[in-house]
């Protein structure tokens, strides 16, 4: 009986993964969208292998000058440094349509960052995910599930001295147990190149 | 933006501070130019004043002129999907200066249509009407700050100062030139519908917005004069950011009526979103008659679509493969699509045949395939056919009934037909019926009956044919995982689709009966016959005897003790029915008489016992679990308020999966501590009679029936979570403990 139950409870799970299709990109609350896409050295990473852990995808482009504040400041460098390594991966991801390996590791050296710039120059992620600007950051839970979606902070213009960074917000409530206290808010930035 | 002013102040003193030093420049001029791109300025601001002098206490008009490259723009106060909305901030002493005015603004999307965006090509006037203090004397300085991004496929930001100073005199002198500037800007500005003499109503379809659903209704503008601008270009209406609206738009439908259309965010708030942005009436041929829109829309009811997966599942992943199936589905209205719906339906169906009340046809059908064992394949055949044909059959005449009643403006929901105490004694009555057969008091047919030299198939089939109208009337009140969701959705869709979902349902439910009969090895695998056969015959009889005092004591819950008593006299007649029945089939019966009079007799005697018994009212049955509250919405919120978490048990006396949870689960002694410990506030809904508040709540997240438990954080009272239909105490107590909030270690 017992096995009989949990047989059923396995399907009862299979039952009530319902997805939700969500015509505009990806859902909070949702399985995030899977993918597979080579980074800047040729190496591939898909979602699934770092089941287990938070991911944060960074949607960025060096050439937009919102991406060039952040990265003179360090903002994703910084907010990176403040989790656990073991827990939580970085990911950026660069689906500007006229983008190269060569120019994500250009920018990569010139910034001295060490994540890998994920290349999606045909666009099919970004619009999976639906994401419309640089920077654009999602957050993904260990079990796979889009926990947040929107900007990295709450200062658009670059001009608040503390400015609150979402990104930073959802991990930690992650870590600790807890709910995202605000799941989406407004991505800003310039507008991702996507191929025409 | 007020608040910003400090900060503003600070930047505006380091940029004047800054354009000293590289300029030299004691003071900002009128003019000037930003968004350097390599070299080349894209942007010029002038700031624009339409007076030369002032009186104090008049008011005047002052603004920022835009004028851009070709192909370059900026962006309208909200940009769209991409963008920076242009900001000026004024500093005046002795001017008080308003709101900023913004015109009507052109729509930017990217070659893909992906991003849409909302701002200005060519150049644009932003302006606030301004007035001069009562105590103005000499010259007033008006300082405006810009800051503004500037895109054409790359963007670049802009940083401008800008300032001028404004004589004060006797007499308030307008300049010809600027005011002409400001006039044609003015126009452009959307207006309240009032102050142009229009009425904007608008009408939604639905009574509330469902979280991360799409909604619609009609949007109707009338004119005082009867004179509406019947034309409208592209991009006519754009709506301002709403919280808990992730997109809306507007469609012409004839001249002053729109159809609307928007998608409600997943987690929007309760508190109610307003229809709120600018429409634009009109074209360059009539003139233009550019609106602001503002109206409630409705209020927000949370749907969760589908509850979230079970944690601590090790091999399989549900969201890697709802994510796979997510990449392969289309998509569907409500959430599923029809196709997945199907799935779900004919899953939902082979496992109602592992569900308790299922068991007594199950065990009849495991009886059933010990007598086709010995038949050939060909009559095999048949009878899984006729038992398929009987199991749609009535699934769709459920569906009839369903379509039937919800026409006639009712709510139903799975099981429904258990909420009616005459369906509930029919069934009862089949089952003794049943059993009686079994004990041998009547054959149907001539099955058991020496005289028949041979098997008369058709009457064999006939047999089937009930049996599977039986699997069905008895996995109703089961509402098995899956289901749930399926039903649900059929629920909620067109006729076709609850054909289909309950066709597919049937087929499943058929699936492993037929599996077992038409794969020729599986039979052979069956024991042999024997006299053991009849007695094990006799013994489901017995098994079915049991179901039946369940449905009397549901009965007792929907028509009390009297209801009680009156079914079972039923009861008794019907076994007088069937013995008279089997009298008439055989001569040599005299032992079978006994039987029957032996099981009319036992069954009289549970009569007189039960009868014995005080009606259990629902009310009672819901002390099954310690302090349970009977379900209220208010008494939910008040709950919450206190900052209780909320675990909310949907159920029905007709619905074992739901005595199960309740008797296995939910009154276990560590699921009891967890309650006690989070002071969890524990409600039970109980639909074993019609409730419409019930069912609506079940439609809400996607379910047409029982068993349905929700548990509520007090910190997302707007998130239900929604727990699987067949409860483990982990999951309960985890899902509390989510719900209570803080965990010290996160599972």
């Amino acid at each position: 009986m017992k096995r009989v139950l949990t047989a059923l409870a396995l399907t009862a799970t299979l039952g009530v993964a319902v997805p939700a299709f969500a015509a505009d990109g990806a859902e909070v609350g949702k399985p995030a969208p899977a993918f597979t896409l080579k980074d800047e050295t040729g190496k591939e990473h898909s979602l699934a292998q770092y089941q287990g852990k938070i991911v944060v995808l960074e949607w960025t482009n060096p050439e937009c000058p919102f991406v060039q504040r952040h990265y003179k400041v360090d903002t994703m460098q910084n907010t990176l440094k403040g989790f656990d390594a073991k827990k939580v991966v970085w990911l950026a991801v660069n689906s500007t349509a006229h983008n190269t390996p060569d120019k994500s590791a250009a920018f990569k050296k010139e910034e001295a960052f060490t994540y890998p710039v994920l290349q999606d120059a045909d666009g099919k992620v970004g619009h999976a995910y639906g994401a419309k600007t640089t920077p654009h950051m999602y957050v993904i839970d260990e079990k796979g599930v889009l926990q947040y979606a929107g900007a990295i902070d709450d200062d658009p213009r670059g001009k608040n001295v503390t400015p609150v960074n979402h990104v930073k917000t959802a991990v930690d409530a992650l870590i600790n147990g807890k709910p995202v206290p605000a799941a989406t808010t407004e991505p800003y930035g310039c507008s991702v190149k996507y191929k025409s | 933006m007020t608040g910003m002013r400090s900060s503003r102040w600070a930047v505006l003193v380091c940029v004047l501070v800054a354009s000293a030093v590289a300029w030299a420049e004691p003071q900002a001029a009128a003019k000037g130019t930003g968004a350097n791109d390599e070299g080349n300025p894209r942007l010029e601001a002038t700031l624009l004043v339409d007076a030369s002098q002032v009186k104090p206490g008049d008011t005047f008009r002052v603004g920022v002129r835009f004028q851009m490259d070709p192909g370059w723009y900026t962006y309208w106060k909200n940009p769209g999907d991409a963008g920076l909305s242009t900001d000026v901030s004024w500093d005046a002493p002795g001017v008080t200066v308003g709101e900023l005015r913004w015109p009507f603004p052109s729509t930017f999307r990217s070659p893909d249509g992906f991003i849409v965006s909302h701002g200005y090509k060519g150049e644009v006037l932003l302006f606030a009407e301004a007035r001069a203090s009562e105590q103005a004397s000499g010259n007033l300085t008006l300082s405006a700050a810009v800051d503004a991004l500037v895109c054409e496929h790359r963007c670049v930001p802009a940083e401008i100062l800008l300032s001028r100073t404004l004589p004060v005199g006797a007499e308030t002198v307008r300049d010809a030139e600027s005011t002409a500037l400001f006039d044609a800007a003015q126009a452009q500005v959307p207006r309240a519908p009032e102050a142009t003499g229009h009425t904007v109503a608008l009408k939604l379809d639905a009574q509330t917005l469902k979280t991360g659903q799409p909604f619609t209704g009609t949007v109707t503008v009338s004119a005082s004069d009867g004179k509406v601008l019947s034309a409208v270009e592209p991009d006519f209406f754009i709506p301002e950011r709403i919280k808990g609206i992730t997109r809306m738009g507007l469609t012409l439908e004839s001249p002053g009526r729109f159809q609307l259309k928007g998608d409600a965010a997943p987690n929007a708030p309760k508190e109610e979103p307003r229809f709120k942005g600018v429409l634009r009436l009109g074209t360059a041929q009539t003139g233009y008659q550019a609106l602001e829109v503002d109206l409630p829309l409705a209020s927000v009811e949370a749907v969760a679509v589908a509850p979230k997966p079970v944690a601590k599942v090790a091999p399989f992943n549900p969201s890697a493969a709802a994510a796979q199936i997510q990449t392969v589905m289309p998509a569907g209205e409500g959430g599923v699509s029809l196709g997945l719906a199907l799935v779900f339906a004919f899953l939902g169906g082979a496992i109602l045949n592992l569900m308790p009340c299922v068991f007594p046809v199950l065990a009849l059908k495991a009886y059933g395939f010990t007598r086709m064992a010995q038949e050939d394949r060909k009559h095999v055949g048949v009878h899984a056919l006729g038992y398929t044909g009987g199991i749609i059959g009535t699934m769709l005449l459920l569906a009839g009934v369903v379509l039937a009643v919800r026409a006639g403006g009712h709510s139903v929901g799975w099981g429904f037909q258990f909420q009616e105490p005459l369906f509930v004694a029919a069934v009862c009555a089949v089952l003794v019926a049943f059993a009686l057969n079994l004990f041998g008091v009547f054959s149907v047919g001539t099955d058991g009956t020496a005289l028949s030299s041979k098997v008369d198939a058709s009457s064999g089939v006939a047999r089937s044919v009930g049996e599977g109208v039986l699997a069905v009337v008895l996995a109703t009140p089961c509402s098995a995982p899956m289901m749930g969701t399926a039903v649900g959705f059929a629920f909620a869709a067109g006729p076709f689709t609850v054909l289909a979902i309950f066709t597919a349902l049937g087929l499943g439910l058929a699936l492993p009966f037929c599996a077992l009969v038409m794969v020729p090895g599986l039979s052979k695998r069956l024991p042999k016959p024997g006299v053991w056969m009849e007695r094990a015959k006799q013994l489901l009889g017995f098994a079915l005897l049991g179901t039946a005092v369940w449905l009397v004591w549901v009965v007792g819950g929907l028509a009390g003790v009297d209801g009680m008593a009156r079914l079972l006299a039923f009861l008794v007649a019907v076994g007088l029915g069937a013995w008279l029945y089997g009298l008439a089939q055989a001569a040599e019966g005299t032992r079978k008489v006994v039987r029957v009079a032996a099981a009319v007799l036992v069954l009289v005697a549970t009569g007189g016992f039960t009868l014995r018994f005080d009606g259990t009212a629902p009310a009672a049955r819901a002390s099954t679990v310690s302090e349970a509250q009977p379900w209220d919405e208010a008494a939910v919120a008040a709950a919450l308020k206190a900052g209780q978490p909320v675990f909310i048990d949907f159920t029905a006396d007709w619905c074992l999966t739901c005595k199960f949870n309740e008797r296995t689960v939910l009154t276990r002694e560590d699921v009891r501590a967890a309650f006690t410990q989070h002071q969890v506030a524990f409600f039970v809904a109980d639909w074993t009679r019609r409730d419409a508040r019930i069912s609506a709540k079940l439609g809400e997240h996607g379910r047409a029936g029982v068993p349905m438990y929700l548990v509520i954080s007090p910190s997302t009272p707007d998130k239900p979570e929604v727990l699987p239909e067949l409860l483990t105490s982990d999951l309960v107590i985890q899902a509390v403990q989510r719900a209570a909030g803080p965990v010290a270690d996160a599972t």
